[in-house]
């Protein structure tokens, strides 16, 4: 049994211990509740096993939504010396830059309600979730190179975009220092037919409507009024990062005893930053962020053909911002009273910086960083802006989600997708998924109570919050 | 010859054979099941499949690797595989199916990786155990 301790309910810490390994303490942040729910699984283990990382500065972080994970639990944090420090694939995840993207209409909820099952039908039509078949995007293999290298510009450049959807996405839809050469021409064939693709598990895109305003001056700056419908596109990198992070950790597996490093879990595989196989997997990363924000962007382009087809040319879709929960940056901050370069591990975790830092678009720069926290399907999903306290105890991060808590077989236990259908239409949600097994895993009754999640990050101080979404139609895998 | 494990957030089967050859058998056939319905695979292609590794376990998640790059990757599903050749750290053999048609084989989950999460692959009363995990 591992021993918790707590001093105000919210930060629990696990003291660093020697004899596991441990380099660091692990610190949680969550509710007596939620850390009850937290003991259950084994992510507390893995929170433990993040601690012995070399180089890990501060401590083992997570975030009130953490679940088990393989190697990194997920909503995980953990920052590691850039010069001295280890990168560590398992940190990031199979699916390189999964994130989220938050989409302004010019519509409200009424207008949309009447018309809703001809736009989730449109809207599934237009988007395919890739779980059989090709998306509707064919790339040669330079294009394919220069997605990697240029994420959401490429698509800029080619006419898929607006120059606010750019602008209003983390880095910019792009991060600098992506090399397609080292993407294995595997993760290419595998990621080439997906882009513009949603894919399955629980990645979604769902059309919701604000109804409540928690933080009227940043509502303001982001254009959101109670009763406005705007819509929610959860996915990444697809195959192509998949492949990615499998080529990586095999490559790890074996490099780390050059190394003379020994980790508690395999899946933890990691080598220092600096080292070839560490800069290789750093470049092969940013490529497949890069392809992540090229995905999204291309699904609101055809989302975009979507609503004007069903409600005519006056729609305007406009993207309030886009952050990806799975992901590793070098930023600089500050530890014991000096600055860092440190490299930021992000496995469901979500970038939170304060108002007045300068990675934020200029029109959010007063109100702080947003960040779209996606609820369970069918419940609610938040919008928040990051708040001093992240960059004090967090790195400047985050949750990133509900966080599961039942198993895909027992949520599939009982009942037909039938029946999660009507229950969903009986609450106002309409569902279209390409696969059965979708719909059951997904239930809402199989992730924390969202809710309760954020009240811990906006009580801590690492976020506010801004405003609570309700969904309307939900299309996924 | 296999079942479904639970997990929290992804899925897992433990698989069994007679020897390390029907055992990767068994744990290819999981994993096709896994990810989509191969009942009205047709055995039309022979698709050659090779992996090395330095134990059994680390063998049997890059032979998986091969199989659902086949999968996602060339888009073919497979109902049958056999083993020609087997060691702790190289195994060969090939799989029959055809190319993947959403309508005949409907899918089920998008398998994104195998993971070393809790992997083990042992002998146990005579036969052999793997047990594996899938990141969905």
């Amino acid at each position: 049994m591992i021993e918790v301790q707590t001093e105000d309910g919210i930060r629990f810490r696990i003291p660093k211990q020697e004899s596991l390994g441990m380099r660091t303490d692990v610190l949680v942040f969550a509710s007596p509740e939620l850390i009850e729910q937290i003991r259950r699984d084994l992510s507390l283990r893995q929170a433990v096993n993040v601690a012995t990382l070399p180089g890990i500065v501060g401590p083992s972080l997570a975030m009130p939504d953490i679940h088990q994970g393989y190697g990194f639990p997920i909503g995980g944090v953990a920052a590691t010396d850039w010069e001295e420090g280890v990168v560590s694939p398992g940190g990031v995840g199979f699916d390189i830059n999964c994130g989220v993207r938050l989409v302004t209409t010019n519509l409200e909820k009424d207008e949309v309600r009447p018309k809703l099952r001809e736009l989730v039908n449109q809207a599934f039509r237009d988007i395919p979730c890739g779980t059989g078949g090709k998306g509707r995007i064919e790339l040669r293999d330079k294009e394919l190179d220069d997605v990697l290298v240029k994420g959401a510009r490429w698509m800029l450049e080619k006419g898929f975009a607006e120059e606010r959807d750019i602008e209003c996405a983390e880095e910019g839809g792009r991060l600098e220092g992506a090399d397609p050469t080292h993407v294995s021409s595997r993760a290419k064939e595998r990621g080439r037919p997906q882009l513009g693709t949603i894919g399955s598990g629980n990645h979604f895109l769902e059309i919701q409507y604000v109804e409540k305003i928690h933080h009227p001056e940043a509502a303001r700056a982001m254009n959101l009024h109670e009763g406005q419908a705007v819509v929610l596109i959860h996915c990444g990198s697809r195959g192509l990062g998949h492949q990615v992070c499998t080529d990586f950790l095999a490559e790890m597996g074996a490099a780390m005893k050059r190394y003379g490093i020994s980790l508690p879990d395999r899946q933890l595989a990691c080598v220092p930053i600096q080292s070839e196989e560490g800069q290789g997997y750093l470049a092969a990363m940013r490529a497949s962020a890069n392809f992540a924000w090229a995905n999204r962007q291309a699904i609101l382009h055809f989302l975009r053909d979507s609503f004007r087809r069903v409600f005519g040319n006056h729609v305007r879709l406009a993207t309030l911002y886009d952050v990806c929960h799975n992901i590793a940056k070098r930023e600089r901050h500050e530890v014991d009273g000096k600055k860092r370069d440190v490299l930021v591990h992000r496995k469901g975790a979500t970038r939170a910086f304060p108002p007045g830092h300068r990675e934020i678009p200029a029109v959010y720069r007063h109100i702080g960083q947003p960040v779209l926290i996606p609820g369970s399907m069918g419940t609610a999903s938040w919008i928040l802006v990051g708040a001093e306290g992240a960059m004090r105890e967090t790195f400047g991060s985050v949750c990133h989600g509900a966080g599961r808590l039942m198993s895909r077989t027992a949520a599939k236990k009982g009942r037909t997708a039938k029946q999660v259908e009507k229950e969903l239409e009986e609450r106002g949600v309409i569902v279209r998924s390409e696969t059965k097994d979708g719909i059951l895993e997904e239930i809402p009754e199989a992730y924390k109570d969202v809710d309760e999640v954020i009240e811990v990050v906006h009580q801590a101080g690492l976020a506010r919050k801004v405003a609570r979404l309700r969904p309307m139609g939900v299309i996924k895998g | 010859m296999f079942e479904v494990l639970e997990h929290t957030a992804d899925i897992g089967f433990r698989a069994w054979g007679s020897t390390p050859a029907e055992l990767f058998v068994h744990a290819a056939l999981a994993l096709e099941a896994i990810a989509l319905d191969t009942s009205q695979a047709e055995e039309r292609y022979v698709y050659p499949i090779a992996a090395a590794g330095e134990d059994y376990e680390t063998l049997l998640v890059n032979w998986l690797n091969e199989v659902l790059y086949y999968v996602d990757g060339e888009r073919v599903v497979m109902g049958r595989f056999q083993i020609d050749q087997i060691s702790p750290e190289r195994v060969s053999g090939k799989g029959w199916g055809e190319p993947r048609d959403p309508a005949r084989h409907p899918p089920r989950l998008v398998v994104k990786g195998v993971t070393y999460h809790q992997l083990s692959v042992k002998q146990e009363g005579g036969r052999w155990v793997a047990q594996v995990f899938l990141d969905i």
